[in-house]
Parts: C-alpha cells; structure tokens; sequence
C-alpha cells in the first residue's frame, strides 16, 4: 500500500473525520482547486441552511443570543471564514453532541455528519487563508531549562541547583530508555513535603531563581509566563557568577575543563587559542552560528584579562559567565519567522540558504528543549548547520537517538507532572481525625502516590506502550506501603520510609485499578480534606484526559459547607450539589463535567475503596460520557472512556504539541492533531509514534520543509 | 546605650541637604505566643500541640475599635520600654488566606503583598508587587539600590521553596531575593573590585543583546524590550554607586569575617548593615526577615539553648516549649529594638534622627504559630517623628485588613494612592 492510501484508509477510520476530514480534505485541496464560488456553495449548501433550522432560534434571532453565540449573522462564507475560533467552537459542540441542547432534540444523524464535513473544510480553509505560521514568542529559560543547559554546557558532573519542581528523584539509574524496557525494581526518591529528600550533589553557593510559573492550562515554558524583571536579571548576573566562582566547579566536576578552562599547554598566540576554543563554545551556547564579530569580542574580552595578570583558568571562567548571562544563551527564539509587513513585497517563504539554515537551527533547538529540556548537543547543531536535518531519515534518526537518550529523563521531569497536574498533592492535607492513616511521623502517604503515575508513564513511554495503558493499565508500580494503601497485603520488604523508596511492578487485574485516573494520587488530590470534590474531579478528567478545560465557575456562587445542616445532612452529594446548581448558568457546564467526577465516587478523599457514605447512603455512580455512553460503575465509566480514546489521544496530542511548541494550540493546529492522532492511532497507540509524529507536524517543523516532501511513516 | 554612627553627619549634610523618608520591614516568623505578647491574653489557653489550620485565635479578643495609650507592656514588649513614646502596638489586623498553598509559605510570600485574595489568576499565591517595591517606585528613585532584602536565615539546607523565605517580590512570579549572608551583603553595597568585572561583562552581554535584537521579529522585538530595560537598571545602579563612591569611602564599616557567627550577633551584624544602607544613601527601603518561615532543621540560638533548637517545632508543641518559645519572642524583640537604637543614634542633615524618618514595622504574618491564624496579627510600628501619632495601643475592630496599614503607610511614605490590596480605609489613629 502506497503511504497516501494508507493514510487515507487510517483517517477513514476515525469517528471524527467520517466522510473524509481535515486532513484528506488538505490533501484533495492541493490537487483540485477550490474556487471561491466552490467555498460559497459548499456553505449555502450544508450550513446556513442547518444553521437557520437548528441553532439560530437560540443563537441570533430575534435578540436571542444564548451563550454570546450570534448565528445569525453568519449570512455568508466571508463572516464565517473569518472566525476560525467560531469554527472550531461549533465542531466541538456539534462533535461532542453538546448542541443542540438535550431538550432541543439530536440533529439528525445525517445533516451532523454534513455539517460537521462542512465545518472542518471551512476550518482547513479559513486557517489557509491566513497562512501564518506560529511560532512560540521569544521567551527566556525557565529554571528547569537553565539548569539542564548550564549542566550540558559545561558537561557538570553534578547539576547547578536543587528544583522541587522534580518530583521524582531516579536512584541507581534505573532509567535507560535505550533498553526498551523498565527494569521490575525501581529505587526512587520522592519530594516529600519539604524537599530535603530531593538534596543531590549540586553546586555549593549556588541558589536558584524563583521557580516558573505554569500557564492556565498550559506548561511552565510559555512565553507569557517567562519574562525578565531588573531583579531577575541581577539574578542571573549574579547567578552566572557564583555557578563558575562555585567551590565545586572544577577539574573533576567540568568535563570541558581540559578543552576549554585549562591553561593551553604549548605555546600559541593567546588570542588564536582563545578563538578556537570560543566559536565552538559560543555556537553550542547559542545554538546557532555566531559571528566573527561576537567571537572577537568575547576573544578581546578574555585576551584583556589575560594580559591583566588573571590566570588563564579564571580569565576563562569570567567569559564563561559572561556567555551564560548572555540573553543569546538565556532567550529562547525563533529567526525563522516570517516577514510580517506587509508594505514589503510579501514574501511567505524564505527561501536563502541563510534563513533555511536558521530555520532547521531553530528545530535543532524544539527538539532538543521538548525532549531533553536542554539546549541542542553537538550532533544536532551540526546536522541542522549542515543542511541535514530537513531529510526525513536524518530527522527520523535523530528522533531516535534522542529518545534512546538517558536525558530523556527530563522530559519524564516536567511534561507527565504537569500533565497530570501533580504538584496538586503536594498541597493536599486530608483531615488527620478522619484520615489518621495517611500520616506517618511528618509525612503523608502522598509522597509515594505521587510516583505512581509518574512511573507508569515512564514505563509506558521507554517500552512504547498503547497510550491507552494510561488510562486503563494492566500493570502498576508499587511500593509496599502503597500496595497497602490500595488494600492489599503490602508483600512484605522495606520501602515504606522516607528516603530511597522501592517501588515494584505488579500485574493489575482488578479494573478498577490501573491508569492515572483512579490511581491514589488524583483521587487524593481532586479531594478536599473532608470530602471528595466529584466536580473538582470531573473537571480534571475533562481537562487532562480529554483536554476539554470546563470554563471557570462565576465569582458568586457559595461553596458547599463542609458539614451539612439540618435537613441536607441525610442527602448524598450528588443531592446536595444538584440543589446548588440549579442556576442555569451553571447548568449547562456542570451537565458535563459532574458525570465525569461523581463516576469516581466509591473513591474516598485518600483514594481508598467505599461502597456507602458515612451517612450509610448508597453511592450512585451512574452517569452518560459525552451524552453517549452509559455507565454505572467504574469498570463501565473506564469503558465509556475507552470507548472514546480516539479523543483521549487526540486530546492527548493537544498536551503534548502545546508543550513541544511551547505555546497555546489555536483554530490552525486543528488539523495537524487530527493527522497525528490519526497515525498513533493506526499504530496501535503507541506513544513514540505519536511523539514522532509531533516532530513531524507542520508546527513543530515551523519554517523547516522536508527536503522529501512524502510523508515518511513510523518504522 | 550610645552607638557610633559610622558617618559623620556632617558629610551627608553636605551631599543630601534634604533628608529622605525611609521604610523598614522586621518579619518574625511562625507567629509570637500570644500569651505573652498581647495584652489582656496572659491567662488564654495554651494552643496544644499542632492545631493545623484551625486559623482562629484559642482566646477570645475585643472586636471593638479602641485607642489606648501604651502603659503597661507585656513581656514579651518588655524589651520596647525605651521607646515607648515612638511605637505603636497594633492589634486585630487580619490577612485573608487564599486556599491551595502551605499557610507558612503564604503568611511570609503574601505578607507585603498588595494582591487583593484570589485575583491572580493562574497561581495560587495571592502575590502582586510587594509594599516595599510601590514604595521605593516613589522614595527610591534616586538611590543605587532602590530596595535591599535582607534575611537572617542561617539554615545551610536548602529545604524549603522560596515561599517561605521571602517576603519581597517584585511582582507575581517575581521574587526579589533576599540576601542572608552579610558579607555578600558588604560586598553588595560597598564592593568595588566586582563592579568592574561586572561591567566588562555588561559591555559584553550588551553587544549580544543588540545582535539578538536585529534577528527578531516585530513582537520579539517588543517584548525583548525588558532585556534593555533590565541591564539599565542595573547599569543605573552602577553609576549611583560610582557617584556615591566618595561618600562610600567615608564609610568606616569593617568587612564582615567570613567565620561562624553567634545568632545574635550575625543578626545584629545584619542590622547594622542595613542600618548603615539606610543611613548613606544606598537605598531609602528594605525588608528584614529574622527567620524563614517553618523550616523544620533545628539551629543554634547560641545565647538561649545550649542545644539547636526549631521555633517551628517548638510552636506545635507550645504546651510543653511555652517558657522556651517565649524566650525565642524576646530575642526576636531585643533584635528589633537594636535597630531602633541604632537608628535613633543617628542624626541626620536637619537635626532629627535616623528613626523618626523612617517607619520600622515589627510584624508576623501568623497570629499563633499553633493555630496558624491569619488574624489578629502582632504588629508593632515605630518612628515616623512628627507626622505619626505614637505611644499607642491601637485595636482594630474585627475583621481589619493588614492592607490598611499598608496603605496608612504607603501614603505617610508621600504615594498618592487610596487602596492598597484589599483595603478598606487607612488607620486613622495613626496619622496627624
């Protein structure tokens, strides 16, 4: 089968792109021309007619205008193709059958399907008619990337400084991607709740700068959450400073030491020497080609203090800290954009030599920040200096090593916590009266909970697992106060302290085991200290499985007391909560997220198994996913989700391209998750493809074309 | 006790013939025990073991407004005897804890802050630029350091997060760190041989800046602005220090030694630093923490126990440590007080003290380090001379954001400002 037809039966294959979607549409849009009158009848035809019998009663006419949704100004194809947000909207609504609202009636199923065609083609185009690429602002290191960068730069033996954002610690380098397995046993250290366990070798008098914030539903390596302050920069002058002027940064510590720090050993003109050593230096710092100009600059710098009587050795480190206070090291960004005046002759693809070579640096640089958290190393910089990285097998090859790569742990570091958004627990305190199990001495159960999940993504991610593992997985890690906590004899050995934790895989066979959704941690973590929080649970499946964030709740409404009064005390929750949602703003949202948390209801505010309520009330787990799937247990709620784990993956693909591009996904990216979930998909799930077929996606590769323009697919 | 100021006067006088206000924040960590410092409280209950967030007091306080002035002081206050007729004791001001973060790494980071509770949105830290910062942005325009942060956290660990480290930020996400050890502290504000390298490498990072600024596009462009924006504030704060550096010179401050020293001292050296940064001209605003907050390693108060002790610790346990907490209160208190002293010793330009141009505010961002509350709140605020009302007990009414003594300050400092984070009006009885 050629590579296009199969591509072609894959996404035939999709629930969301039946009839043929954005993607086979992309490609039929390259051989046939659309003609303007093509785009116009294709609108009068499947949409405004729909439109005006289905949705503008509530959406536009007669100064009805529920939910700040106007159809009825969508009077033709121009209006529409402007809005590529509106799109994407209404595909989501009508997609998930969340409009027309249930009281409304379904849309039959035949003018959904055309319309839902119709939507995704004047999406494709829309998105086409503004052909911009985006690219992430320019943005400085999060500390989690200096750090990494610092320690590649100069090849430290140690890292610069403590992060608590980490909330794994690897004992005995267990993790070794290139093996293509998980070892059964695994030593880890966790954050406990002071971090003291996280201590590692590091560099002394070094102290880190303020930890990153994450954005709403985002990553912490955004733009709009990275900017400089006069105090930050200080910060960082100073920082360089001390992590050279560091005790420990020396011989044993720096493998650059000999080539770089120490003094030459035959006699050469000093500057010679100096700027032989400094362009390679400066390149890999700056992950791009630097100029004679700055080399000389930095040479004159150095030579100066040389010539003032320093030593050699400290005349180096004093440019080396200059380097690293350098914005050129400390920012990153991209030269590859596009022109954005429009008074000069538009050109949209920059086609020198010059500006492809800084557009595959600047891919260089995505791969290695996604993957490695770190700056790119030697190899990728001379591959993307040297043309190499636009051939597909090139690129392909480099994809490879990288994930064979035990620096792969730092994306095992930052993209699975946040994911899951798991520094949540670290702020969980069940109350102790009621909860006296999960202290012990000063420390809470969370400390092994939290590693759960963690490992089981790595586990998932080294052996190239089906994703969905994630959610419903037949295997865990354990420790033995865990194996406890979810009821089970705890198998006897150590592991239950607070220093090295061992942490074991075990089969699951009870389904309602298994996966990152019931796992002890989210369940610990969605729930108040009293009471489990169905809504706050429901909105972190919606949020992280799905990656369909609810809106935020309006400002005015009362939160639940925590001990009903009078006559709510012998409801359930589900009662009660249905009392203090009868608004109708909130009706709607809640309709949607609620099912999804008080699924979970049989799992107490620690996560342990419950059948009843303290009030001795049945729990009513009973819900639909999606208005579509009816369950009422939790093996049948895991089902409904499964059932639906094409829009897992797809979801998942959100998370992930967000994060690899370091930016909020919009209305242009829409068809590139449907290619790369529709690829995962036909691969039996699997993770590394879909992270290989992220690299591949049109806004990861940014200005970057393929030199082969088929589309290669995963071996 | 009479100190050397360690100026002449008579040089300032010449330099800076008007004498600038000046602010100063003294945070004492994990609460004081309120038994022994606010009055009326020496016969409550003791908090028993580690009440977790129960966040109200044991003890039942007066919720009705009143001024009084301050006679008799409590023990713990004892230490203030001298300048009774410079402080004010103010009780009953309350913070609102925003849930999601640990209630010591909120009371410290939030302390100053004037983010109303729960309006930054994407963080859990109710945290927006801090007092201190609003200030200096009107008092410290002209200095090198238009704020400095000390922290007498003498833990080596490296526990807890910034959180409960600090109390000064620049703004959300923004930290403005705090220095603990007095000889970077020395060589921040008197080292010369570092400027020099220091600038080199400006040039340097400078040069890079502009190369990197001609590769972005129009909105990089834009926000690479902070980049410049940043190095010139540090390049201002070079040049201040140059044109300050004939005054420096008269300054007759030993470099700190680099050896262990005992709590008390290494705090009172920490003072005297600040207090001489005050007095020069380095800068008009600065934070003093006397701890960090929680930090559960145990550490030697030299003069008070003979073995290392936690305060954090110590206050989950008050039942059995009262009579030890109680010391660590005074401790803190006569630290405080040799700030004062040594701000009141010096004269300035117009004849006044060094204290009555300045507000120096004792405060704790818990009202018990047991019962972790967030309300009534040991504050005390001395100097201001002639435009603060002192020698008062002033009790809020119940439910008293501790913004309105921000922004009461805030304005005595010369802002033109009516709010600050969620206050509700200024405290009157302060202002003449």
């Amino acid at each position: 089968m050629t590579r296009s037809l199969f591509l072609f039966a894959v996404l035939l294959s999709l629930p969301w792109l039946v009839g043929g979607g954005g993607f086979v549409q992309s490609l039929a849009a390259e051989e046939t021309d659309q003609t303007d009158a093509a785009r116009r009848a294709g609108f009068e035809k499947n949409l405004l007619p729909a439109f005006r019998q289905n949705c503008v009663k509530c959406h536009g006419q007669a100064d009805e205008v529920m939910g700040d949704v106007n159809l009825a100004k969508l009077v033709d194809q121009t209006s529409l193709a402007s809005d590529p947000e509106l799109i994407q909207d209404l595909i989501q609504v009508i997609d998930l059958g969340e409009m027309p609202p249930e009281d409304e009636g379904e849309l039959p199923q035949k003018i959904r399907g055309s319309m839902l065609q119709e939507l995704r083609r004047q999406l494709e185009l829309a998105v086409a008619q503004q052909d911009r690429l985006e690219l992430a602002e320019i943005r400085r290191m999060n500390r989690f990337q200096y750090n990494n960068a610092v320690k590649d730069l100069f090849q430290l033996q140690s890292i610069v400084f403590t992060l608590p954002e980490r909330m794994m610690r690897e004992h005995g380098n267990y993790f070794k991607p290139a093996s293509g397995k998980m070892p059964d046993d695994v030593k880890v250290g966790s954050r406990p709740l002071g971090k003291s366990q996280m201590i590692e070798k590091r560099l002394a008098g070094v102290a880190a700068f303020p930890q990153d914030l994450r954005a709403e539903h985002g990553f912490d390596n955004r733009g709009d959450q990275l900017s400089l302050s006069p105090l930050l920069m200080d910060a960082f002058m100073s920082l360089s400073q001390s992590i050279l002027e560091s005790p420990d940064f020396k011989p044993p510590n720096v493998g650059i030491w000999r080539d770089f720090f120490a003094a030459p050993e035959s006699e050469t003109s000093i500057p010679d020497e100096l700027r032989r050593r400094l362009r390679p230096f400066l390149t890999r710092a700056f992950r791009r080609a630097v100029s004679d100009e700055s080399v000389n600059r930095y040479v004159d710098y150095a030579t100066r203090q040389i010539n003032n009587g320093i030593s050699y050795p400290q005349a180096m480190k004093q440019v080396a800290g200059a380097v690293i206070a350098s914005p050129r090291f400390l920012y990153l960004y991209s030269t590859s954009f596009q022109p954005e005046t429009s008074g000069r002759e538009a050109s949209t693809v920059i086609q020198d030599a010059t500006a492809d070579r800084s557009a595959d640096l600047d891919l260089a640089s995505r791969l290695s920040f996604f993957l490695w958290g770190s700056i790119p190393d030697r190899e990728l910089i001379d591959l993307a200096e040297a043309g190499q990285l636009r051939q597909p097998e090139v690129l392909q090859a480099q994809f490879q090593r990288m994930m064979s790569d035990r620096k792969l742990k730092r994306f095992c570091d930052s993209f699975p916590s946040q994911w899951l958004q798991l520094e949540r627990i670290i702020s969980s305190v069940p109350d102790r009266d009621k909860f006296p199990g999960f202290y012990m001495l000063k420390y809470r159960h969370s400390m092994h909970m939290m590693l759960e999940p963690l490992l089981l993504f790595e586990a998932v991610l080294i052996e190239n697992l089906p994703l969905t593992q994630l959610i419903d997985s037949d295997f865990t890690y354990r420790s033995p106060l865990l194996r406890n906590a979810y009821g089970g004899p705890d198998g006897g050995g150590k592991g239950g302290g607070v220093g090295v934790l061992n942490f074991r895989r075990q089969e699951v066979t009870d389904r309602r085991e298994g996966g990152v959704i019931t796992s002890l941690a989210t369940m610990t973590m969605t729930s108040g200290p009293e009471r489990t929080q169905p809504i706050t649970r429901g909105a972190w499946v919606s949020t992280v499985i799905f990656n369909l964030p609810p809106e935020p709740p309006p400002a005015d409404v009362p939160p639940l007391d925590e001990n009903p009064s009078g006559e709510e005390s012998d409801l359930t929750l589900r009662e009660r909560l249905a009392i203090h949602r009868e608004r109708a703003d909130c009706a709607g949202c809640h309709e949607k997220i609620d099912p999804l948390g008080f699924a979970l209801e049989n799992f107490d505010p620690i996560g342990k198994w419950r059948d009843t309520y303290e009030n001795g009330r049945e729990i009513d787990v009973s819900g639909r996913l999606f208005r579509r799937h009816e369950f009422s247990d939790i093996v049948g709620f895991k089902d409904a989700i499964l059932a639906e784990k094409d829009r897992f993956v797809r979801g998942f693909a959100g998370h992930l391209l967000s994060f690899a591009l370091a930016r909020e996904l919009g209305p242009q990216d829409q068809s590139d998750l449907d290619r790369i979930a529709a690829v995962t998909i036909a691969d039996d799930y699997r993770i590394q493809t879909l992270i290989r077929e992220v690299i591949f996606s049109r806004p990861f590769l940014g200005g970057v074309r393929l030199s082969d323009q088929r589309l290669t697919t995963s071996p | 006790m009479v100190a050397l100021p360690w100026l002449e006067s008579v040089g300032l006088a010449a330099a800076n013939p008007t004498v600038a206000k000046r602010m100063v924040h003294y945070y004492v960590p994990i609460g004081v025990v309120r038994r022994g410092f606010f009055p009326g409280e020496a016969d409550h209950v003791i908090p028993k073991g580690n009440l977790g967030n129960f966040f109200k007091s044991l003890g039942k306080q007066d919720p009705i407004f009143g001024v009084k002035p301050l006679e008799q002081l409590t023990p713990t206050l004892e230490p203030l005897e001298p300048f009774k007729q410079k402080i004010n004791l103010i009780t009953g001001m309350d913070r609102t804890f925003q849930q999601g973060t640990d209630v010591h790494a909120q009371c410290a980071s939030c302390y100053l802050s004037s983010a109303k509770p729960y309006t930054i949105k994407g963080s859990a830290w109710p945290i927006d630029r801090t007092l201190d910062h609003l200030v200096a942005d009107h008092v410290g325009r002209e200095t090198p350091f238009s704020t400095l942060e000390f922290s007498c956290n003498s833990h080596r660990d490296n526990k807890e997060s910034i959180h409960f480290d600090n109390i000064s930020w620049f703004g959300t996400g923004h930290l403005a760190p705090s220095i603990r050890d007095p000889r970077k502290m020395y060589n921040r504000l008197f080292g010369t041989g570092q400027a020099t390298q220091a600038k080199d490498v400006t040039d340097l990072v400078l040069e890079d800046a502009r190369e990197l600024k001609r590769d972005l596009s129009y909105t990089d462009g834009q926000k690479f602005a902070e980049y410049f924006d940043a190095l010139r504030s540090i390049e201002t704060q070079m040049k201040r220090l140059q044109q300050m550096k004939t005054e420096l010179a008269m300054v007759d401050f030993p470099e700190p030694p680099g050896t262990y020293l005992p709590r008390g001292e290494y705090i009172r050296l920490m003072g005297d630093l600040m207090v001489v940064a005050l007095q020069s001209g380095l800068t008009n605003v600065a934070t003093f923490m006397i701890g960090p907050e929680r930090w559960d390693t145990p550490f030697m108060f030299d003069s008070l126990f003979d073995k290392p002790r936690s305060h954090h610790q110590m206050s989950h346990n008050q039942t059995k440590f009262i009579d030890d907490l109680l010391r660590v209160d005074r401790f803190h208190m006569e630290q405080y007080v040799y700030i004062l002293n040594r701000m009141d010793s010096i004269q300035e330009a117009d004849g006044s003290s060094l204290l009555d141009n300045s507000l120096v505010t004792y405060g704790s961002g818990l009202g018990d380090g047991a019962t972790h509350q967030y309300n009534d709140l040991p504050i005390v605020m001395a100097g201001g001379g002639d435009r603060v009302k002192s020698g008062q007990h002033i009790n809020m009414p119940e439910g008293t954001p501790l913004a309105n003594l921000w922004l009461t300050q805030a304005q005595l400092m010369g802002l033109e400002v009516d709010s600050f984070a969620d206050s509700q009006a200024v405290v009157e009885s302060l202002t003449v």
